[in-house]
């Protein structure tokens, strides 16, 4: 055998080596990931089990995923002693405004803010970006007085008060905007004979669809999963989310376990629908942002 | 068509002044050409002419109408920028036709022109692609079929061949020529690139720090710069500058260690002068004919050779159209054309014959 044919057997038996030791690695990470993920999933799993359960078995030791004597009676109960349906249309309702006003909101503000040069916007993007750092809590209640006194307190549109405009999705739409649309293409726009309005519409719009389609997610679980704020501006049983609903079956003493269990489950359903359908934007828009709420 | 007529126009950021007074009259059917190194204002100028950027003083006129305050779509103008500016969400049929359906023309109307320009430029067959799967050349022609399709009166192009490789640059330039002598629209051109102004113009505009250096004929612009810094400027390799001294016999020009440059006519000046040979007029010779100089470096292009040379402490280039037997190092004896010798000022840069 001639030198060379030896050195590239070498460097091939090698070159497998260093294969077989890059598989094994994906495969812990493979193993690692799977388990992770199973962690992740089970409290879920046990919560839509434990609809199906029996107050007793929900108490048994070991719990069991799977029940031994399924029920719908919790899911009776919950449909039967409480206006579920409605918390559910008035968290889909007040998340989805929501979304619609924020992304609304946030594409205007973004593209006026990146780009149009007037000293007085720097000065505004900037106290916009200062509400960013101010805890809703700390202007939570009064915006609670000023719900009261335009009088829709237990209301969609008391709900959506605290939640039309968020700064971040302005930040975000601005970045996007000052990265990802040059300004000739708007200057070549007006030139060819666009009004802003058109240029906006037009070829801002369909150019942020990516962004927007993240920030409108977002904003959609921001909404969704939003509870304190719901909590003080909606005071009857009719005007509840899902989020205070829920809260309902637990008292100061105990936890209505079987029938929680079954109102959660139910309402994952429009959550899940969501999140598979929007899932790239979702995922998107939480790589962008390096943070989710 | 249209003349374009900018006169003693200014831009100012506050206190800095970009352009300050520039005066060029750009004739009906004219193919301009504004070059100029980084930061001298040609692009600030065309945009200014676009009305992207607001006129700080004088008047541009576009066809006798002073447009100063005319909102860009009302100039009837067209631009095609640097980067294409393709709307990337659009198919190139809708690109081109973009400014036509604004316009709310008959459909019909908009896609017989765009079928028109396309055949013009060899899209036909990309019309229902996107920006992205086309080549930077191709989308370089969808830029400027973008402008031909609106037949505005004026063309203005930004650097439009920059991105391009240098192959497909050449190629763009000979298409480019080829639809202004088709359509004879007016057209400024923009580039900080000698050669494409060379080539393409019918008149070009030379600027430096926002004032325009000189104006005219590619050629009159290469045998007859104004000043040291259009001699650089216009020509590749660049003109060779030396600093000297006026001998008595006022024919020629002392550049150190007693080596004499001839030039023919007579200059009204004495004393210390800048004196200028292009590399091609300059003549290898054999003997001790001509003046000598030190080669540094030799370099064979196959039609010719490139020798970089010094008299003295002054760096020399000559472009022989021949193959030499010169290596490194070896003394040379160079020949300069006194017909072709330019001579500045030496301290203000100016021509002197």
């Amino acid at each position: 055998m001639t030198d060379a044919a030896m050195s590239r057997q070498a460097s091939a038996k090698s070159g497998g080596r260093m294969k077989t030791h890059g598989k094994l690695i994906d495969l812990c990470i493979d193993v690692f990931l799977f388990g992770f993920s199973l962690l992740m999933i089970l409290p879920l799993v046990f919560l839509v089990s434990n609809a199906f359960k029996t107050p007793q078995e929900m108490l048994s030791w070991p719990p069991r995923i799977i029940p031994s004597d399924p029920t719908l009676e919790n899911f009776r109960s919950v449909l039967a002693d409480t206006p579920l349906p409605r918390w559910i249309f008035n968290s889909i309702a007040f998340a989805s405004l929501s979304m619609v006003a924020i992304v609304a909101t946030s594409a205007i503000a973004g593209y006026v803010l990146a780009k149009f040069r007037f000293r007085s916007l720097n000065i505004i993007f900037i106290l916009i970006l200062a509400t960013a750092i101010v805890p809703f809590e700390v202007y939570m209640i009064p915006l609670y007085f000023q719900a009261q006194m335009l009088g829709i307190l237990n209301s969609i549109w008391g709900l959506l008060l605290g939640y039309l405009v968020m700064s971040f999705g302005i930040f975000l739409i601005r970045q996007n905007v000052m990265h990802s649309i040059p300004d000739e293409l708007l200057e070549a726009a007006r030139i060819d004979g666009a009004g802003e309005l058109w240029i906006f519409w037009r070829i801002v719009l369909p150019l942020l669809r990516g962004a927007l389609g993240a920030l409108a997610v977002l904003a959609f679980f921001q909404a969704w999963t939003s509870f304190a704020w719901p909590m003080i501006v909606t005071t009857t049983r009719e005007s509840y989310t899902i989020e205070v609903g829920l809260a309902l079956f637990q008292t100061g003493f105990t936890v209505d376990l079987g029938r929680l269990s079954a109102a959660s489950a139910a309402v994952l359903v429009p959550s899940i629908t969501l999140f598979v359908i929007l899932r790239r934007n979702f995922v998107q828009g939480v790589a962008s942002t390096g943070l989710k709420e | 068509m249209a003349s374009v007529d900018i006169q003693d126009v200014r831009k100012s950021y506050g206190q800095l002044e970009t352009i300050k007074g520039v005066s060029v009259d750009v004739p009906d059917g004219a193919f301009v050409v504004l070059v100029g190194p980084s930061g001298c204002g040609k692009s600030t100028l065309l945009r200014m002419i676009a009305g992207l950027e607001d006129i700080s003083g004088g008047t541009i006129s576009i066809g006798g109408r002073v447009i100063n305050d005319v909102e860009p779509k009302h100039r009837d103008i067209a631009m095609v920028f640097q980067n294409y500016a393709l709307y990337p969400h659009m198919t190139i049929a809708e690109n081109m036709g973009f400014s036509l359906r604004l316009a709310r023309r008959p459909k019909d109307e908009v896609d017989k022109r765009v079928r028109e320009v396309a055949a013009i430029l060899g899209l036909a067959d990309y019309l229902d692609r996107y920006p992205r799967q086309l080549s930077g050349g191709q989308r370089q022609r969808v830029a400027m079929g973008r402008a031909i399709v609106r037949s505005p009166q004026v063309f203005l192009f930004d650097e439009p061949l920059s991105n391009l490789d240098a192959k497909l640059r050449v190629q763009m330039r000979a298409e480019l020529k080829d639809i202004h002598a088709r359509l004879k629209t007016t057209t400024i051109y923009v580039t900080h690139d000698q050669i494409e102004a060379m080539t393409m113009a019918d008149r070009i505009v030379v600027m430096r720090d926002g004032i325009v250096e000189q104006v005219g004929a590619p050629l009159d612009l290469y045998d007859r710069p104004n000043n040291t810094f259009v001699a650089s400027f216009i020509g590749s390799p660049a003109m060779n500058l030396l600093d000297g001294a006026l001998c008595e016999d006022m024919r020629s020009v002392s550049v150190g260690n007693g080596m004499r440059l001839p030039f023919a006519g007579s200059v009204p000046a004495s004393g210390r002068v800048t004196y200028g040979i292009r590399p091609e007029h300059l003549h290898l010779v054999q003997g001790t004919d001509g003046f000598e100089a030190v080669a540094t470096s030799v370099e064979p292009t196959g039609s010719e050779t490139f020798i970089q040379a010094r008299i003295g402490e002054q760096a020399i280039a000559a472009q022989i159209r021949d193959r030499v037997a010169v290596r490194t190092g070896d003394v040379i004896h160079l020949r300069a054309m006194a017909d072709k010798a330019h001579l500045f000022d030496a301290e203000t840069g100016r021509r002197l014959g």
